[in-house]
């Protein structure tokens, strides 16, 4: 501003110039175009010869050959023509929104079904694709799954291509030389964690430092579907009921008591860090979904078991979490029959398959005609989600990216201020009203 | 306040002549291009922070709400603090140290070539890939770690930037590594335009080693002061990168800047009203420190 009132010569011509300035910007205001100017950017979608655009979050170098295995089988069909276009997952969640706003948008996008996927359906970013599901390729897709992918509105906007699991992972080798055997009640596994530190060995890992502190939420989710049960869980994401109501105090009582056992590294460490802690045996267990794998050296895998978290409450139903991945499209995209052709592909048995064969292979694939990797370790999996009462996804996808950094702050702190739980519920409850309210 | 002494400073005799198309295009398109690329974004940014907006539905006018929340939002009062402790560590340590280095490598030595493209080195690289080797080093059992407990520190070995009582120091330590090395180039650009007349004069009056510094170096060097303040001023503002990359702003807070603060307020939890009211606040700061400092300046000069 500085500059600009400074440059004309005469008083006279600086007032009009002023006075021109503001009108330009009092006029720019009403006219709301600071909204419409984020529906030009982003959008990096090819607008050649009608191909459909894929925008992958899948960055890591085995899933992204994995998805350019399966756009290139899909080309090889004929008609209907694909292109993937990989985005590094940080800027693809940012960027999420700008994305689906796009006047000129990417037509498919990688991305989580349930209360995420709804967000955007209910201020119409998303494609209705109700008729693709009755198509045979999603026809024998299971109940739960038909559920989590439609929207508060009624219309399925999502197609589901994998999910994965989570479990308390350990080295059989380890539990042999120890011998002792897996929990499966938080009796038995406190048991477990004593013995286990009796050996000089820390009890449990957990990888919440370094940029992955929401690896932490896990502990929530699965304590809190363990006392208060899954609807509750969701409730309470939804902004149903309050974080710092005696039913969250309660999670948080049970988590204390398990917590002399954690890694006093487990803040300190990514994920990643903490897994090669588990694999040199500086600590014994860890709550990890199946992606940690990538992280693991291949020689290694055969000697990981898991077991489920263990049961808190008997009444309370076994839930488990079985986070889903697939795509949904954007509701303003211009190739509307192509994207559901592409769509309708990416569910059949053929298509997960091909993309199972060439990721890292412990994720499960959505069509019940589908072949996993069929190693024990998936068997196990898959027979885990596949009993459960049932699934949530993960705290993030069953609320929104949104909220997930009021649960890291509140998280990290109450494992390094266990005693300050209840002004940290209060904080939480507070910071999440901001974003519920938005 | 900068504009009076602008005015004061054109006040001379201009000839009646009309100004010439050429020179009203080289003044009036470069205007037109910073206008709509700069000062444009710039007004839509007030405008955004006047707003309740997530980033997909059109934003909500709310007046000054969100300048009222941030009089009761505890982050952002830690984050505040914590940018001017920033402002003091970061900019304090790196003008005084930037100062040192250049005393110390102004004179042409054997070797000194060598030492001062090593100080300047961490310049050139990017902060971030910076961040990540720093990260490694002090990670449990990384190269600190295990550094202290070969000297028989091992006492004082610790989760640098998982603990909130040090991640902040942690973080300041690689960004003041890198800044260093810049303010010590602009110094040492400042001291070659010190006339060593000036020193051979004291000299031959018997001033001390001190009393040249004093009366003749650090005199010398206002120009250049304008300059360092505000680099260091505008850089701490906008420290975000060796932040994020590090802590992202955390433990639960405790190493937030102002700008990794807006930073998670819009892009994180999407409440890009705020994060805008947080940007407003920050460009009001680095004004205000910039401008009053260049209105000081100006009035010495005249």
């Amino acid at each position: 501003m500085n500059t600009l009132t400074s440059t004309p010569s005469t008083p006279g011509s600086r007032r009009q110039f002023l006075a021109g300035a503001g009108a330009i910007g009092a006029a720019a205001l009403m006219s709301g175009c600071v909204t419409s100017s984020s529906s030009s950017g982003g959008g990096s979608s090819s607008n050649g010869g009608g191909t459909v655009t894929l925008q992958s979050n899948l960055s890591s170098p085995q899933a992204k050959s994995a998805m350019q295995d399966l756009v290139a089988a899909f080309n090889k069909r004929g008609k209907v023509k694909a292109g993937l276009n990989t985005v590094a997952s940080e800027t693809f969640r940012t960027q999420l929104p700008t994305y689906l706003t796009s006047a000129n948008p990417p037509d498919l996008l990688t991305w989580y079904p349930g209360s995420v996927a709804d967000t955007y359906a209910r201020k119409n970013l998303l494609l209705d694709v109700s008729d693709i599901w009755t198509r045979p390729e999603l026809s024998g897709y299971s109940d739960a799954l038909k559920k989590l992918c439609t929207s508060s509105a009624g219309h399925k906007v999502f197609v589901p291509a994998s999910y994965y699991w989570w479990g308390v992972f350990y080295k059989k080798s380890n539990f042999a030389k120890w011998g002792v055997q897996e929990p499966t009640t938080w009796d038995e596994f406190l048991a477990l964690c004593e013995t286990i530190k009796g050996k000089g060995v820390h009890p449990i890992g957990l990888g919440a430092g370094g940029g992955t502190a929401w690896v932490a939420s896990a502990w929530f989710d699965y304590l809190n579907i363990r006392v208060n049960g899954a609807q509750y869980h969701r409730d309470l994401l939804a902004g149903r009921h309050r974080f710092d109501d005696p039913e969250v105090h309660k999670v948080f009582d049970t988590w204390s008591q398990a917590l002399p056992y954690f890694d006093p590294n487990g803040t300190a460490l990514a994920f990643q860090d903490a897994t090669t802690a588990l694999l040199n045996n500086r600590t014994g267990m860890m709550l990890i979904g199946t992606f940690f794998a990538d992280a693991a050296p291949k020689d290694q895998l055969g000697d990981l078991d898991f077991f489920r978290f263990p049961i808190i409450d008997p009444k309370v139903p076994a839930a488990e979490e079985g986070p889903t991945d697939g795509y949904f499209a954007s509701a303003r995209t211009h190739r509307a029959d192509e994207v559901k052709e592409l769509m309708s592909w990416l569910a059949t048995a053929e298509a997960q398959e091909i993309y199972l064969k060439g990721s890292s292979g412990t994720a499960l694939p959505t069509n019940p005609q589908a072949k996993d990797a069929g190693t024990p370790l998936v068997k196990k999996g898959r027979a885990l989600i596949e009993g459960a009462a049932d699934v949530t996804q993960f705290f993030n996808r069953d609320s929104s990216d949104a909220l997930q950094p009021t649960a890291d702050t509140a998280l990290t702190k109450f494992l390094a201020r266990p005693k300050e739980v209840t002004s940290i519920l209060t904080t939480w409850q507070r910071d999440a009203q901001k974003i519920w309210s938005q | 306040m900068a504009l009076v002494t602008a005015g004061r400073l054109r006040r001379r005799p201009r000839g009646a002549g009309r100004v010439p198309p050429l020179v009203l295009a080289f003044v009036l398109i470069p205007l037109l291009a910073e206008g709509f690329w700069v000062f444009w974004p710039a007004v839509q940014g007030f405008y955004l922070s006047l707003t309740k907006w997530d980033g997909i539905s059109p934003p909500q006018f709310i007046g000054l709400a969100n300048y009222r929340e941030m009089l009761h939002d505890s982050v952002f009062h830690t984050a505040v603090l914590d940018t001017v402790l920033w402002l003091a560590l970061f900019g304090g340590l790196s003008a005084v140290l930037g100062l040192g280095a250049a005393l110390l490598l102004q004179q042409e030595r054997r070797g000194v070539g060598f030492y001062r493209a090593a100080l300047f080195l961490p310049v050139v690289f990017s902060l971030t890939a910076t961040a990540l080797v720093w990260q490694a080093m002090y990670q449990p059992d990384g190269l600190i770690d295990k550094a202290m407990s070969g000297v028989g520190l091992g006492s004082l070995t610790h989760p640098w930037l998982a603990d909130q009582s040090t991640a902040l120091y942690a973080v300041i330590v690689p960004a003041l590594w890198r800044q260093i090395g810049y303010v010590m180039v602009l110094y040492l650009a400042g001291l070659k335009g010190i006339d060593p007349a000036l020193y051979e004069a004291a000299k031959v009056d018997g001033a001390t080693r001190w009393q040249q510094f004093r009366h003749i170096t650090v005199p010398q060097l206002r120009s250049v002061n304008a300059v360092v303040l505000s680099v260091i001023v505008i850089d701490s503002l906008r420290s975000f990168d060796v932040v994020w990359a590090l802590t992202r702003g955390g433990p639960y807070h405790s190493s937030e800047l102002l700008s990794t603060y807006m930073y998670s307020t819009a892009f994180q939890s999407l409440r890009l009203g705020y994060g805008s009211a947080l940007a407003v606040v920050i460009f009001v700061l680095a004004f205000g420190v910039i401008a009053s400092y260049l209105v000081r300046a100006f009035r010495e000069a005249d």
